[in-house]
């Protein structure tokens, strides 16, 4: 089982959450080119080792955080910390 | 569908089946649906927020109704209709405010007694015991996979002897999921005895 942090509700059963992906800026619509929307809706770096990433607490708090996960061990490093502006990728 | 205008239509609870009182006095459940429930979003910091006094994870008892914090900004009223609508009319809904009627969009059952920890134990990830959820303690999880408000609100004080102690939560889910809810509670507190109550008059004093 992996225990994800919430900022609110402490550590999680992941069944009590939904992975939302990797996190990373998000373009400025107004000026992003097609191929970085794409990347940016789609491509993962998927490395093997530190990744940030965004999570929502689905059946607790309903919020999405942010934390940062060694890929190669599941361990939670960094965070959480709370995302404050919805609609996107953090 | 004439009489809709104006008047509130009757309350209908989502749970039909029909089950034998139990027998047992060491697990019951009861269905409290026909309780009021008034969800009030407000962010933190608001004047509503700040009148409704409780922060999240916790809860408070005002006149005839049971104040939850339920997310960081949302909060439950569960309690009789005249009570929770005394605490909407004194809501300062400046800001982002908004309150919304869920008596009939909520289910709402009462798990009261000595196993009703181990039985939700058995149906949700989270740590029932006394030090992670007291008296008061209000939390969102999945029980049984249906995603749940849950209160802690014991009916007496627990004593520090186990086994004395007769924990109760109340606990509300989606209406289209009451009587299934009800139904897997059943199954759950099986080992342990469980009988179905009718509910109690209003929330326990
Ligand atoms: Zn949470």
């Amino acid at each position: 089982m992996l225990l994800v942090p919430c900022p609110n509700c402490g550590p999680r059963n992941a069944a009590d959450m939904r992975y939302v992906g990797e996190s990373g800026p998000r373009p400025d619509p107004n000026t992003a080119t097609p191929a970085q929307w794409r990347d940016y809706l789609y491509t993962e770096r998927n490395p093997a080792g530190l990744l940030r990433e965004t999570w929502y607490c689905r059946s607790g708090c309903r919020t999405f955080f942010v934390v940062e996960r060694d890929t190669t061990n599941n361990q939670f490093v960094h965070g959480p910390t709370r995302v404050t502006k919805l609609g996107g990728k953090a | 569908m004439s009489d809709r205008a104006g008047s509130e239509p009757a309350f209908e609870s989502s749970v039909l089946r029909a089950y034998a009182p139990g027998s047992s006095n060491a697990l019951t459940l009861s269905d409290e649906s026909a309780l009021a429930k008034t969800i009030v979003r407000a962010e933190a910091g608001s004047p509503a927020s700040a009148s409704l006094a409780v922060s999240f994870g916790s809860s408070r008892r005002e006149g005839a109704t049971l104040v939850l914090g339920q997310r960081p900004d949302e909060y439950m009223l569960i309690g009789s209709a005249q009570s929770n609508a005394s605490i909407v009319a004194r809501l300062d809904t400046s800001g982002h405010v908004s309150v919304i009627d869920h008596t009939h969009s909520r289910a709402l059952f009462r798990l009261t007694g000595a196993q009703a920890s181990a039985t939700l134990e058995k149906v949700c990830s989270l740590d029932w015991s006394n030090a992670m959820t007291p008296d008061g303690a209000v939390v969102s999880a999945s029980i049984a996979k249906v995603n749940c408000d849950i209160a802690r609100n014991d009916r007496e004080p627990v004593d520090a002897e186990p086994a004395s102690a007769s924990p109760s939560y109340l606990i509300a889910c989606d209406r289209s999921f009451g009587q299934y809810l009800f139904d897997a509670l059943i199954d759950a507190g099986g080992e342990f005895g469980i009988g179905v109550v009718t509910a109690a008059d209003g929330l326990q004093e």
